[in-house]
């Protein structure tokens, strides 16, 4: 056999090596993205799974119980829906009304979800626009993208 | 001024035109005139581009707020250098800046003693000229930088606080001189295809340009991590979203390409993939833009959605067909022109395994990054992975790649006998052994960082033995004193010792990022007036809780003293700032740095009754990481420094045409 196939082969195998690492580490450390609506309709089947969904904000509905460091809160979605969050940390630094907030945890209890994390959007964060300004259509069709073929 | 600016970027767009088609005319007539006026044309779009910069830092400058750019970046109390530094803080101001340096490069190349002469500057000047055709469309139509609002406001919506920190004057400079680098050697790349020279000149000629493109990128990435550990409160610096993904697989390939095109010019092989490489890691550029510009994916940078990504999609997708049909019509060519390996264990073989791996890993991150696109296409679910898959992946990756590192200087050219081997690696093994061993008796036992510092033993052990054996040799011929044979040593070898340092700063970096990755700690607690948070071996008292003033902002802070063992470290104060024009909030963390840890103070929220909630972290070997990044910066400059050896211009030996 020449070198040069020898070597190739090896590559071949370090190749190989990379793609399986990369087969094996997809499952166990995915989670799915769900819309709102998705998430309420099937939250039984993603009880265990590590969700993504994003929400807006009801800013009444904070509460802050700061000795047990647990936040409440609600977040809904443009049809009214509403969704319980429990996270364990503080609060984001812009937790106003309408904030888009992009939790990730699982839905464990009925219409509450435990949230790992609780990140916000800034509807344009690097772009300068106010929030006030801020229209909750503008991002309707990102929250309310209809459920895909299935 | 309104004319002007906008007149700057029209007949820009007009000049770029019409130098692309003036020299792919004269190249297909032969006629050395339409190329001179091609050429002519490139100072002129220099000059557009370098008043049209002009104009918006005059703009910003003078807080013109009828211009829309203006308006939306800046406020009238704001600090000169943020002012003009908003220049980079949209869309089309950053790509302004992009256009400027493309044509900044295309002139110093076109123009530089060199090249005079080369058949290959009309083909270079016209690749590039494709690309900033494609940006003077973008400034003139998609993101205009010289919009005017109907009406005159009297203020400006301000800059955002988070962008105004030092890191963010810099980092974004970095990364688009990174980006736009990498565009030259692509650009040889392709012309020496085309003109069908097989040699390595493309190589030499852009050797400096790829090294700079790649130290740039490198400052960008290091500058966004530094920015984020310090303004963004979370006590990380690289959180692989896809932002932040987007500017390192161009790196990773980028990093490779440096490696595999030294292979090429000593044995003529791989050239194929080292032009593969180069049109991967140019598109890679492209690509992030499209990434981060179009908001296909869920990322907090979340910069405005617009239809710009698409463009930059479209233009990138065009750029890579046309490239892989040139290469593709010359790959017998090149295929007969390749050398051969001689041996399994050889340099060559284990810069090919370095290859593999750096490519494999920017597979890896554009697998992770792309896969909730992926997914959600074939199943019609968005699956996302996140942190820990990164981590899971890329760790043994970079693991690997590091081992590379360490052995590659021992192994010898062409091949390593088993004898050799012995003889250079009995030592270092024992070392890096006996290192792991001690390290698990004083208590480090995770595996990840056992495995990891020993490959680090390993490596600064083979790469001091490099340096110590070349100043040996060195003084038994010259009789110098070691540290003026070591002087010597280096600036007659500037690539390869500067290649390592750059390795030890990889080394410290590595250092760092195992260090805060495995042995962070996290707490987060409600305090009293007077109460303290021990963490570690700190404890930290809580004082007072105050609220000042300053300018328009209102900043309100929590006094923290700090006592280690007992003994005191001094007070901090760690702040949240309530912005007058701003209205999200942002967190001052307050760091204690030393060389074995960051102690990372948050103030989170407080209560009427003066508790507050803080996070603290502790992060060891930050500062590790900043070191690392240091040496990169400086094994980088010493390696392209214009120093008295070794700096021959590349002979150009390629096909002849009548233009040039």
């Amino acid at each position: 056999m020449k070198k040069n196939t020898i070597v190739m082969l090896g590559g071949f195998i370090i190749a190989g090596a990379i793609v399986f690492l990369l087969m094996a580490a997809t499952p166990g450390s995915s989670g799915v993205e769900l819309t709102m609506k998705e998430l309420l309709a099937t939250q039984d089947q993603h009880k265990d799974d590590f969700v993504t969904v994003e929400g807006l904000l009801i800013e009444d509905s904070i509460k802050w119980n700061p000795d047990k460091i647990e936040l409440k809160f609600d977040v809904k979605n443009n049809e009214g829906q509403i969704m319980h969050v429990i996270h364990n940390g503080p609060k984001p630094d812009n937790f106003s009304e309408g904030v888009i907030t992009i939790l990730q945890g699982s839905p464990t209890k009925k219409d509450t979800f435990e949230a790992e994390s609780v990140k916000t959007r800034c509807p344009s964060k690097y772009e300068g626009k106010d929030i006030k300004d801020y229209d909750p259509e503008t991002h309707k069709d990102k929250l309310n993208q209809p459920p895909k073929e299935k | 001024m309104f004319l002007f600016a906008n007149a700057t970027i029209y007949i820009g767009l007009a000049i770029a035109i019409y130098s692309l088609l003036i020299i792919t005319l004269g190249i297909s007539t032969k006629n050395q005139k339409f190329i001179n006026s091609g050429k002519g044309g490139l100072i002129a779009l220099f000059v557009c581009a370098a008043l049209a910069m002009l104009s918006l830092f005059y703009l910003l400058a003078t807080s013109q707020f009828q211009y829309e750019y203006v308006h939306d970046y800046t406020s009238s109390e704001l600090p000169i250098i943020y002012k003009l530094t908003a220049l980079w803080a949209g869309n089309a101001g950053s790509l302004l800046l992009w256009t400027f340096f493309l044509t900044l490069y295309m002139v110093m190349i076109v123009f530089s003693r060199k090249m005079k002469g080369n058949p290959m500057v009309p083909y270079i000047s016209a690749i590039l000229l494709a690309n900033a055709v494609f940006f003077f469309f973008i400034l003139g139509f998609v993101a205009k930088p010289f919009l005017l609002l109907d009406t005159v406001p009297i203020e400006g919506k301000g800059l955002n606080p988070m962008l105004q920190n030092p890191g963010m004057i810099i980092h974004p400079v970095t990364l688009y001189l990174g980006y736009v680098g990498l565009a030259i050697p692509f650009a040889f790349a392709m012309a020496a295809l085309i003109l069908k020279n097989v040699d390595d000149f493309w190589i030499k000629a852009t050797r400096r340009w790829t090294i700079i493109a790649w130290l740039f990128l490198s400052l960008g990435n290091i500058f966004g991590g530094q920015w984020a550990y310090v303004e963004l409160g979370w006590g990380g610096y690289w959180a692989w979203d896809p932002v932040e993904n987007a500017s390192f697989m161009p790196w990773l390939t980028a990093t490779a390409f440096l490696h595999s095109v030294m292979i090429q010019e000593r044995k003529n092989m791989l050239k194929i993939w080292n032009i593969s490489l180069i049109i991967v890691s140019y598109a890679l550029t492209l690509f992030g833009t499209f990434l981060v510009r179009s908001g296909v994916l869920t990322s907090v940078h979340a910069f405005a959605n617009s239809n710009l990504g698409l463009y930059f999609l479209i233009f990138m997708a065009v750029a890579v067909i046309l490239a892989l049909y040139v290469l593709m019509s010359r790959y017998n060519m090149l295929k007969r022109s390749a050398g051969e390996f001689q041996s399994f264990v050889s340099k060559e073989s284990s810069f090919l395994v370095n290859n593999l791996l750096l490519v494999g890993a920017a597979f890896a991150v554009f697998w992770g990054t792309i896969f909730p696109l992926v997914s959600e296409a074939v199943r019609g679910t968005k699956v996302t992975v996140g942190l820990p898959f990164f981590n899971k992946v890329e760790a043994p990756i970079l693991l690997s790649m590091m081992f590379v590192m360490a052995v590659c200087p021992m192994l010898a050219w062409q091949r390593s006998t088993v004898k050799n081997l012995k003889k250079n690696f009995t030592i270092p093994a024992i070392l890096a052994v006996l290192g792991m061993i001690l390290m698990v008796k004083l208590g480090i036992q995770k595996a990840w960082a056992v495995i990891g510092y020993g490959v680090i033993i390993l490596l600064l052990i083979t790469h001091y033995l490099e340096f110590y054996r070349g100043v040996k040799a060195r003084r038994k011929m010259t009789k110098e004193t070691p540290f003026v044979a070591l002087y010597r040593l280096m600036i007659r070898n500037r690539r390869r010792y500067g290649g390592y340092i750059v390795h030890l700063g990889i080394a410290f970096i590595t250092m760092g990022i195992i260090g805060s990755q495995n042995y962070d700690l996290e707490t987060m607690k409600t305090v009293d007036l007077g109460q303290s948070i021990e963490i570690k071996d700190y404890r930290l008292n809580y004082e007072r809780l105050d609220q000042k003033r300053e300018g328009i902002n209102d900043i309100v802070y929590a006094d923290i003293t700090v006592f280690k063992n007992g003994k005191k470290l001094g007070s901090f104060q760690p702040e949240k700032v309530f912005y007058g024009n701003w209205e999200q909030p942002s967190s001052e963390v307050a760091i204690i740095s030393s060389l074995k840890e960051d102690l990372y103070i948050v103030l989170s929220a407080w209560e009427d009754d003066g508790r507050a909630t803080f996070v603290v972290k502790v992060n060891p070997m930050m500062n590790w990481l900043w070191f690392g990044s240091f040496m990169i910066v400086i094994g980088a400059l010493f390696a392209v420094w214009n120093g008295k050896y070794g700096n021959v211009t590349p002979r150009y030996t390629g096909v002849r045409r009548e233009v040039s």
